[in-house]
């Protein structure tokens, strides 16, 4: 018993001194230390799965913004060359040699299919993660407005069932003959109406966790309803926010496909608008793939993306961080 | 119940107003009026004061503007018996410039302008285009008219209330001879030879000629009397109206020996109950003069194929069914066996669903069905084969299947961790009999709600399903009309669609009250 407290390494003057009493301290409740953004990534990066995702999500869409860059991409290079249309991959490296770019083959008009489809793709991704910034700023602010006010939440609801029934696609082959049918018009008519989607989801969810009881008791304690607004409930929305936004950004690179497909879609050479001019290309023999290669590309780079943001939202549900 | 359900439709209607307003102003005000001559070849042709005229009659036929002419005025004139003809052929000879007029001319040509002026239209006065020889140009002939852009309410309101018409005896101009109006209730209907017992409403004087008469097409009782017009095509399906062309049967005639009313018998694919009257037609044309013994000429053919709306909801209700007999399990194991290996497969299948565009898979599994199965790619109205409906209803089933497995899944797991679950386990019920009675009863609340959504919008058909397969169905119709500028047709489909959509939400909560004794929707309880 003696020997015991020797082992500690401390004389028995510092083991047996006074400790001070301090009235704030003790009222401090300690916790281990917790930061939400760490535990998050540290979540996410578990599982190895993830890593490798994320990988191939940074590589493509580097290369989809370094490649054109790099290459000068023109698509009416080859114009004027009568035997430089539709090639097969083969018969492209034969006929040009061999370079990176001609492993997909050559398209209507002679353009490598391989640079197509990379230019294509950075014009699609630009054109989701605009939309996307967009349409979830403007919803998640106003949702969060429209699930806090009652009054404003009748005359929204109004707006939402009239709005709703509004064909989108009419809106957007609107702006599309009133301006021209460029990237910008895409992202205005794409943005101008899909707001308010988004402003009814997060209403929704505003108003299921409005009316808890920690909301109630914040209140009763005088809490103002903006720290309410910050403290509270964006917290408890954040993972919902990263799922929607999961699910938002390849969605607007099908509809660009889909407008494309039914030809409203923009003139610059996106996936869709690929799509679209090779789809007769799709039943040719020999011509196939210059139809499945910007199909498989608009796949690949959608599935990356809901992926990456389906695990990115589980992560941030800090029921999962234990 | 009953008084809720009145108020959301009456919100409803509002709504479909509202969304009809803003469409109209979409179309006819935003867009510019010149793109429809971007794809019409007769624009070319025109040239000079011609090309004016040529745009304003366009705009007319399309609804952007009232466009009279002179020649119309006069022509107004000698219907009404304030001119003969002699004086209208005078008068209707405008000089190159107005200084040029004869004075007949001028005299109605004032008229005409001040009667237009004080109605609130624009008169203009195309003087003749002339060359350097002193020649009139190619179209280059003097013209005069008046015209005035309809303004978005007048627009609005005609639309709507033309939109039903009840057909009456006093259709026909009370001017025309067709003998005694009125309605005849036969018990034998001529068009069957009059043998056959068979009860119908025969009118004359009406539009229709049989407003009432049974067949042996569903719903087997017909009527005529009161007819929706949604608004007429003008490019889409030329002077059909739009609720009609997407009603109409479509593909090959189907002929069959018809007793046409002077008793000729001939093997024809007219349907003789759609007969509807157009004025002087049994006389001017040889072959009506022997069918008919009155103006009631005019008739729908039968076809053998279905309507576009019929196609759709074929395919469409199809879909549905197989979503909900495969979803609503599968949903159901998964969630039962969370992060077993059926949950992992469905999840990995629902985000395929999600994360890969429509069009791509459904253009592979067009290819996969096509190559390995040997299934029919392409739509076709004349085959007997119902193959051809497996791969449309497939690309329409994926989406929906997946849809339904995620929620059933997600409300599931919901109810798993509810109290009344825990309690049931204590109380030694087997797993199997918690699920099926106790939680996919609750779970299945919600699903309910979109039922009547989904078989109502199984009708309005998918664009690209459609256009992939050649479906002749009514997915397309809004997008060709938009690519056609058939004005009429985007509105009249727009308000097809909220019309639609409002019943089928009202629908839904009416069937979510019905299931679930808890959900009232009298007294508000949120």
């Amino acid at each position: 018993m003696e020997n015991n407290y020797k082992k500690l390494g401390l004389s028995e003057a510092e083991l047996f001194a006074f400790a001070d009493h301090n009235d704030l301290e003790s009222e401090k409740i300690t916790a281990p230390r917790y930061s939400y953004w760490k535990s998050v990534f540290r979540v996410f990066f578990r599982k190895k799965v993830n890593v490798v995702i994320l990988c191939l999500l940074v590589f493509m869409i580097a290369f989809a913004y370094i490649y054109p860059a790099v290459t000068h991409y023109d698509p009416f290079a080859n114009l004027l060359d009568p035997d430089s249309k539709h090639l097969s991959p083969v018969a492209a490296i034969q006929y040009f040699g061999f370079d990176l770019k001609w492993i997909l083959g050559a398209g209507a008009s002679g353009e490598p299919t391989f640079d197509a489809i990379w230019n294509g793709s950075k014009i699609s991704i630009s054109l989701a993660f605009l939309c996307a910034a967009i349409n979830m700023t403007i919803g998640v602010c106003l949702g969060a407005v429209w699930g806090f006010s009652k009054k404003i939440d009748a005359i929204m609801m109004f707006i939402y069932n009239v709005v709703g029934n509004v064909p989108v696609i009419l809106i957007i082959s609107v702006m599309a003959m009133l301006f021209a049918p460029t990237f910008w018009t895409m992202v205005f008519a794409l943005t101008v109406i899909g707001w308010i989607g988004i402003a009814y989801f997060i209403r929704t969810q505003v108003v299921i966790i409005r009316e808890r009881e920690y909301n109630l008791a914040s209140r009763c304690l005088g809490t103002s309803t903006v720290k309410i607004a910050m403290k509270n409930i964006l917290p408890f929305m954040t993972s919902v926010i990263v799922t929607l936004l999961a699910t938002e950004l390849p969605s607007y690179i099908s509809y660009e496909v889909f407008l494309s497909y039914i030809g409203m879609g923009m003139s610059e050479q996106s996936l869709g608008r690929m799509i679209y001019a090779a789809e007769s290309a799709m039943v040719t023999p020999g011509w196939e793939l210059e139809f499945w290669s910007p199909v498989a590309i608009s796949a690949i780079i959608t599935v990356v993306l809901y992926v990456v943001g389906q695990n990115l939202g589980d992560a941030s549900d800090p029921r999962t961080h234990m | 119940m009953g008084k809720y359900v009145l108020k959301r439709l009456l919100y409803g209607a509002v709504s479909a107003v509202i969304v009809v307003l803003i469409v109209m102003v979409l179309i006819y005000s935003m867009l510019d009026r010149n793109k429809i001559f971007s794809g019409d070849p007769a624009y070319n042709h025109t040239a000079s004061n011609g090309r004016t005229t040529y745009e304003y009659a366009r705009w007319e036929a399309y609804g952007y503007v009232d466009y009279i002419t002179y020649a119309d005025y006069l022509r107004d004139q000698v219907k009404a018996g304030a001119m003969d003809a002699e004086t209208q052929k005078a008068a209707a000879a405008l000089g190159r410039t107005p200084e040029k007029d004869p004075e007949l001319t001028a005299e109605y040509t004032a008229r005409f302008r001040e009667e237009y002026e004080s109605q609130g239209y624009e008169v203009v006065r195309l003087d003749a285009d002339v060359n350097k020889k002193g020649r009139v140009k190619d179209g280059g002939n003097p013209a005069m008219f008046a015209v005035k852009d309809v303004p978005l309410l007048q627009r609005a309101a005609t639309y709507f209330t033309k939109m039903f018409q009840i057909d009456s005896i006093h259709y026909v101009p009370e001017e025309t001879d067709i003998g005694e109006r009125g309605l005849t209730f036969t018990l034998y209907d001529p068009v069957y030879g009059g043998e056959k017992f068979s009860p119908a409403i025969i009118g004359n004087g009406t539009k229709y000629k049989y407003q009432l008469y049974f067949d042996d097409q569903f719903p087997f009782i017909h009527q005529n009397m009161l007819t929706i017009n949604l608004g007429e095509s003008f490019t889409v399906n030329q002077g059909v109206d739009v609720f009609t062309t997407m009603t109409d049967t479509q593909g090959a005639y189907v002929l069959s020996s018809i007793t046409y009313p002077t008793g000729v018998v001939m093997d024809r694919a007219d349907d003789l109950h759609t007969a509807t009257y157009v004025e002087g037609s049994k006389d001017s044309i040889a072959a009506n003069a022997e069918r008919f013994t009155d103006d009631y000429t005019n008739v729908r053919t039968t076809k053998g194929g279905l309507s576009r709306l019929g196609y759709s909801f074929v395919m469409g209700i199809l879909s549905t069914i197989m979503a909900y007999v495969l979803g609503l399990p599968i949903g159901l194991m998964m969630a039962r066996h969370k992060e077993g290996l059926l949950d992992k497969i469905g999840t990995v299948y629902i985000m395929f669903i999600i994360a890969v565009p429509s069009l791509a898979y459904i253009f592979l599994f067009k290819a996969i069905g096509t190559s390995l199965f040997g299934l029919p790619g392409v739509f076709d109205m004349e085959s007997s084969s119902k193959l051809m409906y497996v791969l449309p209803v497939i690309s329409l089933t994926l989406p929906s299947v997946a849809n339904l497995m995620k929620w059933m899944r997600r409300y599931m797991i919901d109810q798993m961790n509810s109290d009344y679950v825990k309690f049931a386990r204590s109380g030694g019920l087997t797993e199997s009999e918690i699920f099926t009675k106790h939680i996919w009863k609750n779970a299945a609340i919600p699903i309910t709600h979109g039922i009547p959504g989904s078989i109502i919008f199984a009708m309005t058909g998918a664009i690209i399903t459609e256009r992939v397969y050649v479906v002749p169905g009514a997915g397309n119709l809004l997008t060709t009309a938009i690519n056609r500028y058939d004005n009429a047709v985007i509105v009249g489909v727009t308000l097809f669609y909220a019309v639609l959509s409002v019943v089928s939400i009202i629908l839904g909560d009416v069937l979510m009250a019905t299931v679930d004794p808890r959900i009232s929707f009298t007294n508000k309880a949120r």
